[in-house]
Order: structure tokens, then C-alpha cells, then sequence
């Protein structure tokens, strides 16, 4: 059902999925997504809808990058310990979850300008390729969380030629 | 509350009085929290991936002026599968209405968020007057 909903919410948050699905009907249920998606756009509707959808929260912005061996994913969370910083790992996903407290650094001073995001997060990640759960890292420096995953290496020789018998 | 929507966009600098830059780099402008208390006024600003090497904080004629340079780890071999933000140094400069204490303004980097401390000058520190009961 999930397909046939014009726009999704929070659809920003979550980059394309993997593109070897692409049936000439998957194609068009893209285009038509884009379709709805520029629409609401020009109408304002659908900054509202985030606006309703992220009230109290905010999305860090992430990168992707890969070579033939892992996959690193960079997201910048200034200002947060790494102890509020919570990844989790599935097959297919990466999810980063977080939260960042206001207090501490404004309390009993009076607030001229808020301009630095507040409030808590969660990142989904389509990850393009699987990868191992038990080797994954992650480092938290200077505001910057880099999480490392190796790719699974695809079992060589587990394609098997069958020969066939002639009669 | 218009800024209930927090997609932290880094928004790219545009200041007329910047000066053309020899590095061709992207400059950004930094998300800043500005407070006060009675002694002083606290800016925080978001700087991820700032080395303390590379923030210059200066006060000239009550202008207040933040850079840091980021360094970026080369990752060579690697192709972006997906990419939101861009990296590159940050600027930003304010007016500074009031008078600072300028030789113990204080600044610390912690987490990429850059707090700088400017304490007023004793003679524009707000004094609570005690009212004599007749």
C-alpha cells in the first residue's frame, strides 16, 4: 500500500532505495511520486506537513560514500556526547538514533537568537549492499560521527555448473 | 514557531564584505545560540569538524569575526553513494553592541560546537539597586 500513497512523510529523510527493482512500473510510480511531490511543494502544503512532522526534532544531514570493500556513512551532530548517539545495524538498514539536550548550556541565561537544532532523531539508511554487522565501526570526533561497515564478500564458487547428462 | 522544522540545512555564506577567498572552498554560515547573563554573553555555534587549529576568533572595532577551517580526511578510493551535505569552512561575523572585557574573552571547541565567553566591561554590568525602606 505503501506505494500507492502520493508523497510519504518523511520521505525526505530516507535516500532512494536500492535501484535494481526497476520495473517499468516501479518507474512510473516514482514519476508520479515526483509528480505530487513538486505539487505540494508549490503549495506549501507539504512543508507544513514537515514542519507538523519534525515539531520538537530535527534531521542531521548524512553522507554516504563506498568503496569495493565498506561502506562509510558521515553524519554531523555538533554538540552531541557520543553516549547520546545510538546506532543500530540490521541487514539492509542503518539506523542512527539521537538525542540533543537544550539545558545545559542555556540555563539562567536569557536566549537572544536559537538558531542550533534541539530535540531528538532517527535516521533510516538503506544501505546498497549487505554488509557485516559483526565488523562494523564507529568514531564520534569534533562533531562529526563516522560509522565504517564492511561489505559481506560474496562467497566465490557458489555458482555451480551442472553439467547435463545426454542419453 | 517557525523554526519548529529543523532540517539542519547548512545554509552558505553570503557576505557582501567577505573578501574573495584564494581557496577554492565552500564557506558556510554556522548555526549560533546566543545568551546572556548578567556578567556575559555566550556564543555557541556549530563548527562539526572544526580543528582548533584552524578557528580564528577576532574582535576588531566591535566586530566579532568566527572562522574555522575544516579538515577534511581525504577518502580516496571512495564514491559517494549518497551525499546531503557538503563540507567546508565556516564564517561568520557580528556587531557586538555592547562592551566586552576584550582581554578575557574565552573560547572553547568541544564536539564541533565553538562556545566563546565575552564578559562585559565592569561599567555596563547591569547592578541590582537595593531600595531603602523609609
Amino acid at each position: 500500500m505503501r506505494y500507492l500513497t502520493p508523497f510519504r512523510f518523511g520521505r525526505r529523510n530516507v535516500p532512494e532505495a536500492r535501484e535494481f527493482e526497476a520495473h517499468p512500473l516501479d518507474l512510473f510510480q516514482r514519476e508520479m511520486n515526483r509528480l505530487f511531490d513538486e505539487f505540494f511543494k508549490g503549495t506549501g502544503l507539504r512543508r507544513w506537513a514537515e514542519d507538523f512532522e519534525s515539531f520538537g526534532s530535527f534531521t542531521p544531514q548524512v553522507n554516504m560514500t563506498e568503496d569495493e570493500k565498506s561502506i562509510v556513512v558521515s553524519a554531523e551532530l555538533p554538540g552531541m556526547d557520543e553516549k547520546d548517539i545510538e546506532i543500530s545495524l540490521s541487514k539492509d538498514s542503518l539506523t542512527i538514533k539521537g538525542e540533543k539536550k537544550e539545558e545545559a548550556e542555556h540555563k539562567g541565561k536569557e536566549a537572544y537568537c536559537i538558531e542550533r537544532s534541539y530535540g531528538s532523531f532517527t535516521r533510516v539508511l538503506p544501505l546498497p549492499k549487505e554488509v557485516n554487522p559483526d565488523k562494523a565501526e564507529a568514531t564520534f570526533k569534533k562533531g562529526v560521527l563516522t560509522v565504517t561497515l564492511p561489505k559481506v564478500e560474496k562467497e566465490k564458487g557458489s555458482q555451480k555448473k551442472i553439467k547435463i547428462k545426454a542419453d | 514557531m517557525e523554526d519548529a522544522k529543523k532540517n539542519i540545512e547548512k545554509a552558505q555564506a553570503k557576505d557582501a564584505s567577505l573578501a574573495e577567498r584564494t581557496k577554492d572552498r565552500v564557506i558556510f554560515t554556522p548555526a549560533v545560540d546566543i545568551t546572556e547573563d548578567s556578567n556575559n554573553l555566550y556564543i555557541y555555534a556549530d563548527v562539526p569538524g572544526a580543528t582548533e587549529k584552524g578557528v580564528n576568533i577576532t574582535l576588531e572595532n566591535d566586530v566579532l569575526t568566527i572562522e574555522a577551517q575544516v579538515e577534511e580526511a581525504p577518502m580516496e578510493g571512495y564514491t559517494r553513494t549518497y551525499s546531503e551535505y557538503a563540507t567546508g569552512d565556516y564564517y561568520r561575523a557580528f556587531t557586538l553592541n555592547e562592551a566586552i572585557d576584550r582581554d578575557k574573552i574565552e573560547a572553547t571547541l568541544k564536539d564541533g560546537v565553538l562556545g566563546i565567553v565575552l564578559p562585559k566591561a565592569e561599567a555596563v554590568k547591569s547592578k541590582k539597586i537595593p531600595i531603602k525602606a523609609g
